[in-house]
């Protein structure tokens, strides 16, 4: 090999490499690592907030959100028809004055099963995931962090679940509940068959932080592990647990739509949406709108929830933020 | 390769294991007498009870009781069913038809749902690609029987275009609708998931390594992004071909297509809690086998996971 | 003087064909969001001859990175060339279309992208994506201009009679070429040791793919062998390589061993050094006239990036490629390239030949480079307190603690220090350190320097008890640490305080500044919320940070920022260690300096010792009273800083010094 290192040809310089100095006043020094005080803090949660106030799918899906919420908890606001009143006489009747859904063919008003099937529907999602996000966390947490045998033997556990399809498992269960149904044994049910998910991203986020340097820099000022654990790696860990749960509870309502209209879901006796479209399908050929109207609110309440779910998963994109 | 297709068998034995321990568990021994959900509504009678314990070995210790069901199962013996017809009579006539609508709604999410997320990931944020996003949202959002009816009355009986229902022999034409259905929701996740991996793929530097190498856009897209992103894709179109045949439930409800899940269904509605049992081992097995085949198709697709 | 000739000659050749990239007023903005432009580039100019290199110099942020990318029409996301023009052998390339674009690149223009890691895809064989590179610009390889300019710089005369001679070497014809070489060489009485030794040159020169049928022509020539036997034999045995060969004809150019073999493999069996080898391949496969290389070596060892750098120069050398050198090293800058382009925030504030830019540099700018840049400093820092005394002050620098020399002189002592690890599916242990002493006297700082691999963290984190050894002891103020469990422990934690690598990982992103800076205050259990928040004002000061960025948060602040928030932290406790485990290396130039100023002086106004982890030896020389130098875990060299940097023993301590970029130039600093 020949000798590489710079053997600087003679001082003549090549026409457009002369020696060149900008002027300074174009040029001007600033001070080396300035910190620009103009800028606003934030946190995390706040540069995420700042984020999601623009998005319009956050816009559209909160605004939804609310307004379901509202429907749910004041259903009176919205009828003062007990939405359990039924009438034969009225079987399959159309909408008139005060009844703008019309009947079903239990001669029941549709609009205000409509109306009281939201609290129905969105306390299945709600405690679902309440219970997924609390199990699913705290098993994938524990897992992720202790690692060795315990994550080994939890893996196995969650793999289990795993590999039996969800609907599927919540079928076998309820089957056997069919005449004994409610909605904490629906909540259960699908708890028990949905954590699995909520785990495996738990684990995989609290390992990921886990082997964050900070976890280690806190170790070396003398912070223990479990110290650690609470104050550094959950809190960090929470973002991808925070996204799947947003869009989890749309999917726990759609399930328990499902389940009740197989007819295994909730009780007859409770108003549902999922159960009145099961209802409804046996008139479908000459009354399609006494299924319409619970569908298009199943599925306005669902995309709110996926679409929140999609708003806080960009706003919490950690490549999204500047690192 | 060997190596790690063996390695991949031998843990998912205590897998499947533990999936059909679990579901037998949950049916036989959870609290609440099975037998007793057997007779529905009707007052119980004894005697038949006890005719149905011994036939499940019900009064045998729960350990026992499903070992002999696994026994029994291993030689594909699922027992009968009430009616007296044995169970694997029933699911032989009833998986073929749901095998031709898994398979073809397995194709229509995969081909329909890999060009659209193509087109929406490389275009992203032109109006097609907004209106394609709109759409997928939809499809996850509204629940696939509330898609099924309104396809099935607006297509079939308003517009008479396919058939209301497909009956107990269905052909192509009765499963299309029906398959579309049941891939619907997938569809839309796949769309999704193409998207949003040909965008962050785009950016990696691999490609912009392959441009400065002189490959024309048409080259880099393909080699390089498009093989990227497909790895994941596959892998949830393999993890979703034993997810679809579950999923067949509600779509043989509604068109009325006797396959599995039409047969589970009615054997819920009849308390067949053995035939139940049953049809959920066999789909069980078919999900860990499919996740299998992915694993393998995955570490032919993506060589670091060979060496792992 | 016949390296003036040469030199005379290329200048002749170069100012003859004139330029072969002209930027001028080049001008890129970016656009954010809220559709603000950015102006990344701002009416830059710079030019690049025929077979020259010209680096492109400055921190990041500065442009250089994006005016590369500007030239080869790869800029990212919403980057765009607004002015100026970018001419590449006087043709405007800056409007082009992305189709013209695509038959540039590969032919005229190559790049070596900075970070081996991510620049392969990892689902394609290494010679595949060589492939891709030969396939995309139909494999011709037009040598004749580039032969010329190579001959010019190799000095020697060989005729090329055709294009045919431009041939490679096949693999099939390998075998037969050789025993034709044999013969011919017996032919000519050449045998025994002396036609061994030839022949053992020629199997090692003779690359299947890579070397040509004049190149074989030329060595026999050489040897010995007459004129016309020896193209006789070159037209005989020379008729072509498979793409194969040629693949690994130019992997194995790119100085990677075995490279038929290596062809087959995938880039996660590749280390970082030999992925950058192969994309050095990729970059020259289709001998480009103007090679852009980005940071080429940046994220390797000083030893490898010494070796692939002169790789690289004697390979474009022998090919005549220009090469646009993109660095932030001054030194390497200097040491690599002929002419020298500083940028600074989007702007060229100083261009001219390499070392007269680095002797005289003129613009504020380039002159706070040239004083930073660790590798041209020459001696240790000296403190600010020491700055504004006399030079006896300066003498008594090193027992700073002279008034708890009653204690013991050494306040952290490592002996035998071994650590073994488990690797997966392996039977035997690996060992990370083996049997490593040293001590660190109070008041002072010692390094461990080593490259990756050294096991030179490892001994970090034991001395810190992260990892418990599995021989050996660290002794801590005279007592065993390996004991010390609850309060002791915590005693511990209080005294010896680390300042990790990375900054942007070693401060909790979800933590403002004022919690992570409080949180030793918090875990000690140290005052109330009133006097923990004096404390931290008086550590920002201590860290010149201003007090506003109490509230902000991590990723508001640039990396040295964090550093020096990391440092507060460390302090908070008062310890009297501070392990530094590469503390400064993710810095820019400027803010290293600064940081290592900022610890010197904290050194120098509480008495802290320090243990200072570092690949870098240069910046060693800047800190360090003692050196320890680390190899395969095991300690090499130890003795004070200026021993080393004067007379090092050993032989592995030579190679570091010799790669410390710009190491050796010679320099009249203002």
């Amino acid at each position: 090999m020949t000798d590489t290192t710079n053997t600087f040809p003679a001082a003549e310089t090549l026409p457009g490499q002369e020696r060149y100095v900008a002027p300074i006043e174009e040029t001007p020094l600033q001070d080396v690592d300035k910190v620009d005080e103009s800028a606003p803090a934030t946190s995390m949660w706040a540069d995420a907030w700042r984020t999601l106030r623009k998005n319009p799918l956050f816009i559209v899906s909160g605004l939804l959100i609310i307004f379901i919420v509202f429907v749910a908890l004041f259903p009176g606001v919205f009828t003062k028809i007990d939405p359990n009143y039924c009438n034969l006489d009225n079987s399959l009747g159309d909408p008139e004055a005060g009844h703008p859904f019309g009947y079903d063919f239990q001669g029941c008003d549709v609009f205000a099963r409509t109306v009281y099937g939201t609290r129905t529907s969105l306390s299945v999602g709600i405690l679902s995931t309440l219970i997924v996000v609390l199990v699913g966390t705290l098993i994938g947490a524990v897992a992720g962090f202790f690692g060795g045998w315990v994550d080994a033997l939890l893996s196995r556990i969650i793999d289990i679940f795993y590999s039996i399809p969800f609907l599927l498992g919540a079928i076998v269960v309820l089957q056997m509940f069919r005449t004994s149904s409610s909605i904490w044994k629906v909540v259960l049910v699908l708890a028990l068959f949905g954590w699995v998910s909520t785990a495996r991203i738990a684990r995989g986020s609290v390992m990921e932080a886990k082997n964050l340097e900070f976890n280690t820099a806190s170790t070396a000022l003398g912070s223990t592990p479990m110290r650690n654990l609470f104050s550094h790696i959950i809190p960090n860990a929470m973002a991808p647990i925070i996204v799947i749960g947003t869009t989890s509870l749309g999917s726990y309502i759609v399930s328990e739509a499902t389940l009740s209209f197989l007819g295994i879901g909730l009780p007859t006796t409770t108003v549902s949406w999922g159960g009145d479209i099961s209802q409804a399908q046996t008139n479908l050929m000459t009354n399609p709108m006494v299924l319409f109207y619970p569908s298009v609110a199943l599925a306005i309440t669902v995309l709110s929830f996926i679409m929140m779910g999609d708003a806080v998963k960009d706003a919490l994109d950690p490549k999204s933020r500047t690192a | 390769m060997g190596k790690y297709l063996l390695r991949r068998i031998l843990q998912m034995i205590p897998v499947v294991l533990g999936a059909t321990l679990l579901v037998y568990a949950l049916v036989f021994a959870l609290p609440g007498d099975p037998v007793k959900a057997m007779f529905g509504d009707k007052p119980v009678n004894e005697a038949v009870a006890a005719q149905i314990r011994a036939e499940y070995n019900l009064d045998k210790p729960f350990i026992i009781q499903y070992l002999l069901f696994l026994k029994n199962a291993l030689t594909l013996d699922f027992g009968n069913t009430f009616a007296g017809q044995p169970v694997i009579d029933e699911i032989a006539r009833a998986f073929p038809v749901t095998i031709r609508l898994g398979i073809m709604a397995f194709c229509f999410e995969a081909i329909f749902g890999i060009i659209f997320g193509i087109i929406s990931g490389l275009n992203k944020g032109k109006w097609y690609d907004t209106v394609i996003l709109l759409i997928s949202l939809l499809l996850i959002s509204v629940p696939t029987f509330v898609t099924g009816f309104a396809g099935q009355y607006f297509l079939g009986v308003e517009w008479s275009i396919i058939p209301v229902t497909a009956g107990s022999d269905p052909g192509f034409f009765d499963l299309l609708f029906p398959a579309m259905v049941l891939g619907s929701v997938s569809m839309a996740y796949i769309i999704r998931l193409a998207r949003s991996e040909i965008s962050s793929n785009i950016a990696e530097d691999y490609v912009r390594t392959a441009r400065a190498k002189g490959m024309s856009n048409g080259s880099v897209m393909v080699r390089h992004v498009l093989r990227n992103s497909l790895i994941p894709v596959v892998t949830y179109l393999g993890q979703d071909l034993g997810a679809l045949m579950g999923g067949a439930m509600i779509s043989e409800q509604i068109f009325n297509i006797h396959g599995v899940g039409f047969l589970t269904y009615q054997s819920i509605l009849k308390g067949e809690g053995n035939l139940v049992v049953s049809i959920v081992t066999l789909l069980l097995l078919i999900f860990v086998i499919c996740n299998l085949l992915v694993d393998l198709l995955y570490a032919a697709l993506d060589p670091r996971i060979r060496y792992a | 003087m016949e390296t003036n000739n040469v030199n005379e000659k290329l200048l002749a050749m170069q100012k003859a064909q004139g330029p072969l990239l002209e930027v001028k007023d080049l001008k890129v903005d970016f656009t954010t969001d809220d559709k603000r432009a950015v102006h990344a580039v701002r009416d830059s100019s710079f030019s690049v001859y025929p077979g020259q290199w010209v680096a492109i110099v400055g921190e990041s942020g500065s442009g250089k990175s994006t005016s590369a990318m500007a030239v080869l029409g790869l800029l990212p996301g919403t980057g765009k060339v607004v002015g100026g023009s970018i001419k590449l052998d006087g043709q405007e390339i800056s409007g082009l279309k992305p189709k013209e674009f695509d038959k540039l690149r590969g032919t005229k223009m190559g790049l070596v992208p900075q970070d081996p890691m991510s620049n392969l895809n990892p689902v394609y064989r290494i010679g595949t994506q060589v492939k891709e590179a030969l396939k995309a610009n139909g494999m011709d390889v037009a040598h004749e201009k580039r032969s010329a300019l190579a001959k010019a710089l190799a000095g020697d005369e060989v005729a090329v009679k055709t294009n045919d001679d431009e041939t490679f070497i096949g693999s099939a014809e390998l075998p037969a070429l050789l025993d034709a070489a044999k013969d011919a060489l017996a032919k000519i009485g050449v045998t025994g040791d002396r036609a061994d030794e030839f022949m053992k040159a020629f199997k090692d020169e003779w690359v299947p793919g890579s070397e040509t049928r004049w190149r074989v022509a030329d060595d026999l020539i050489k040897a010995g062998v007459k004129d016309d036997d020896a193209w006789v034999i070159a037209k005989k045995y020379v008729t072509g390589s498979t793409l194969n060969d040629r693949i690994a004809g130019l992997l194995s150019e790119a100085g990677l061993p075995d490279a038929a073999t290596r062809a087959r493999q995938y880039p996660h069996e590749f280390s970082g050094g030999m992925r950058q080898r192969a994309l050095i391949a990729i970059g020259l496969a289709c001998r480009p006239e103007l090679l852009i290389a980005d940071e080429p070596t940046s994220a390797l060892d000083v030893t490898v990036q010494k070796k692939i750098l002169d790789h690289l120069h004697y390979l474009t050398d022998s090919l005549g490629t220009a090469v646009l050198f993109i660095t932030h090293d001054l030194g390497l800058a200097a040491e690599r390239a002929q002419h020298i382009v500083v940028m600074y925030k989007g702007q060229v504030v100083e261009s001219g030949p390499s070392l007269e830019v680095l002797q005289h540099p003129q613009h504020p700018y380039t002159k706070r480079l040239v004083a930073a840049a660790p590798s041209l400093a020459s001696q240790r820092i000296i403190s600010a307190h020491q700055r504004g005394e006399n030079a006896d002050a300066l003498l008594e620098h090193h027992i700073v603690g002279e008034d708890k020399l009653e204690k013991s002189e050494n306040i952290i002592t490592v002996e035998h220090l071994t650590k073994e690890f488990k690797l997966p599916r392996k039977k035997e242990m690996f060992k990370a350190v083996d049997d490593v002493s040293f001590s660190v006297k109070r008041g002072s700082t010692l390094a461990i320097v080593g490259e990756s691999g050294s096991g030179k963290s490892t001994v970090a984190n034991m001395v810190l008890k992260l990892l418990e050894p599995t021989a050996g002891t660290v002794t801590y103020e005279g007592k065993d640490i390996s004991g010390f469990k609850g309060k002791e422990l915590l005693d511990f934690r209080r005294h010896v305080q680390p300042v990790f690598q990375n900054p942007y990982g070693s401060l909790d992103p979800m933590y403002s500044i004022y919690r992570s800076i409080e949180e030793p205050l918090r875990i000690h259990k140290i005052g109330d919320t009133k006097s923990r928040q004096k404390r931290v004002r008086e550590l920002l000061d201590m860290v010149e940070m201003p007090e506003s960025v109490m509230t902000r948060y991590p990723n508001e602040l640039s990396g040295g920022q964090r550093q020096r928030i990391a440092i507060a932290r460390a302090m908070a406790l008062n310890p009297d260690v501070i392990v530094c485990d590469e503390a400064v290396s993710a810095l820019d130039v400027l803010v290293q300096d600064q940081v290592l100023h900022l610890l010197n002086d904290l050194q120098a106004e509480q008495g802290l010792s320090y243990l200072f982890i570092t690949h870098d030896l240069a910046v060693v020389r800047q800190i360090a009273d003692e050196v320890v130098v680390m190899q395969h875990g095991k300690l090499v060299e130890h003795a004070t800083t200026d021993e080393v940097f004067a007379h090092p023993k050993m032989q592995y301590t030579k190679d570091l010094l010799d790669a410390i970029p710009g190491g050796k130039l010679q320099l009249g600093l203002d």
